[in-house]
């Protein structure tokens, strides 16, 4: 198991996690969506070689086909791999760290994909590790760019820096108060996005939202991560006044500790169920008014999605089974 | 919530997509939905890039004639391919249908040039070293002239780094 987002990290009362991600492909190679199975696995195995070659970076070459599907699924519920990856596993390969923390995932959308994560608020290091993966990986291979519109991916909208990055936000009070329908659509104006970090509707389940940078063309990366940060920061600083303002009554308390309560005492608990009072769990965490490390409630969150249990057990359980196993990890978690 | 389209009216019809990999929702009001071909919601899931593409498109019949015979030389796909798919075949199809194309990335990102990194090793489109070192240097001139000096210093390195590698080779 990972253990990058279990860390602390800056405003970690916030921020869980902060991710960079890279689209590269390889001059002279037609993209992803015109080679078959064959010539992904080809050309896989020539990035393969190229890499562990010479291995600064401890990369393990992994095949998709070689994973159980809740296997792929459960590293795309712990982030470190796309649905989309997770969700088709032909011609397709991954070089990945062993603390999970650096994954590049091979002929998804585009032939690269490089992903660097690290916990808590910070950009700027996890650009410059991606930034010299990225050169690394670019002293090996000629990259398709274009001077006039940059980096060349398989989708436009990657065009240009081909760079998207990400942190992952707990906004329980700027969601209880309604505040972040207004904030969505303001983001939206200022060139980022933002959506739900867990499940894969619109709806933030546990209220934990992923915000990144929506253009890519015509922005250095410079100047998106430092809009995206000062966006953040006051993200954060809504989230905290409003945090500071709700904490004070008992109603909110009240909801505290009911959470807290049901997630020590239950014997079954759905992930629904999980998420929506792990959110008041942190909450109680970060204001003190739990005796509960922050660790515990991240690595909860993270580690009880369904095909993480099923991965845990080696088989794929049936929900109520899945139920009755996160309930117990739960229960001995906050024993 | 606005509609993500035009932002002057109220989403009425959601629309999941992938976006970089990842399920994303569009929101849309009605007018938007019918001009982009989302008018019934369950009638297909379409790619809202070549939804872009595709109205662009429909704007003159003449030109998706011609769009039609127009293919590219590396991986065969034509610009009609392009719209239907939502997905580029290969760089070179970036070359041949950059004036095409343009008009959906200044709609997508809102400009139509690139900022930031370059690469070290650059084989763009088979151009030559010395046509990449002019293509720089006119990228310089402009970054000067718009007095984007962090990107102009960014050039500069690459220009004299390409100058350089020259000599040794
Ligand atoms: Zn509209
Ligand atoms: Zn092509």
């Amino acid at each position: 198991m990972s253990k990058w987002y279990i860390g602390a990290g800056e405003q970690n009362d916030i921020v869980i996690s902060t991710r960079i991600r890279f689209a590269r492909n390889i001059a002279d190679y037609p993209f992803p969506c015109k080679l078959n199975t064959k010539s992904r696995t080809e050309l896989n195995g020539k990035i393969r070689d190229a890499v562990q070659n010479d291995n600064k970076f401890g990369l393990s070459f992994v095949e998709m086909k070689t994973l159980a599907g809740f296997e792929a699924a459960s590293m795309a519920e712990r982030h470190i791999i796309s649905p989309e990856f997770a969700s088709d596993a032909g011609g397709r390969a991954m070089l990945i760290s062993p603390d999970e923390d650096i994954c590049i995932m091979l002929c998804e959308e585009d032939h690269i994909r490089l992903q660097v994560m690290r916990p808590g608020f910070a950009l700027d290091e996890a650009f410059s590790v991606a930034n010299e993966i990225d050169d690394f990986l670019n002293s090996k291979f000629d990259f398709a760019f274009d001077s006039r519109i940059g980096y060349l991916t398989q989708c436009p909208t990657n065009l240009g820096t081909g760079m998207r990055a990400s942190v992952m936000l707990h906004l329980p009070c700027l969601t209880m108060n309604g505040a972040i329908t207004r904030l969505i659509s303001t983001v939206s104006k200022l060139g980022l996005t933002i959506r739900g970090a867990f499940g894969e509707g619109s709806e933030a389940v546990g209220d934990m939202y992923q915000l990144s940078n929506q253009i890519t063309l015509g922005i250095s990366e410079k100047a998106a991560i430092e809009n995206l940060k000062s966006i953040t920061l006051q993200l954060c600083a809504q989230e905290r006044a409003a945090r500071e303002e709700m904490i004070k009554s008992l109603d909110t308390e009240d909801a505290i500790f009911r959470a807290y309560g049901l997630l020590k005492w239950s014997k079954l608990i759905s992930t629904d169920e999980l998420m929506k009072n792990l959110s008041l769990v942190r909450l109680g965490s970060v204001s003190g008014k739990l005796p509960v490390p922050l660790k515990t409630v991240n690595e909860l969150m993270i580690s009880l999605q369904p095909a993480t249990i099923n991965a845990k057990a080696g088989q794929k359980l049936t929900p109520r089974e899945r139920d009755f196993e996160r309930a117990k990890e739960v229960r001995e978690s906050l024993a | 919530m606005l509609c993500q389209n035009c932002g002057k009216y109220e989403a009425t019809t959601h629309v999941k997509r992938i976006v970089n990999g990842e399920a994303a929702e569009a929101h849309l009001c009605s007018d938007c939905a019918k001009m982009l071909g989302y008018e019934d919601v369950f009638g297909g899931f379409g790619n809202i890039f070549g939804s872009f593409l595709g109205s662009f498109l429909g704007d003159t019949g003449v030109e998706r004639l011609s769009a039609r015979t127009l293919q590219c030389e590396k991986c065969g796909s034509t610009f009609n391919d392009i719209v239907e798919s939502g997905k580029i075949g290969c760089a070179k199809c970036y070359e041949t249908f950059y004036e095409k194309l343009l008009p959906s990335l200044q709609r997508i990102h809102g400009k139509t040039r690139h900022e930031g990194k370059i690469p070290n090793k650059i084989a763009v489109n088979g151009d030559s070293k010395k046509m990449q070192i002019e293509k720089l240097e006119e990228e310089l001139k402009a970054a000067v002239d718009a007095q984007n000096y962090e990107t102009a210093a960014t050039l500069r390195d690459r220009i004299k780094e390409l100058k350089e590698g020259g000599k040794n080779e």
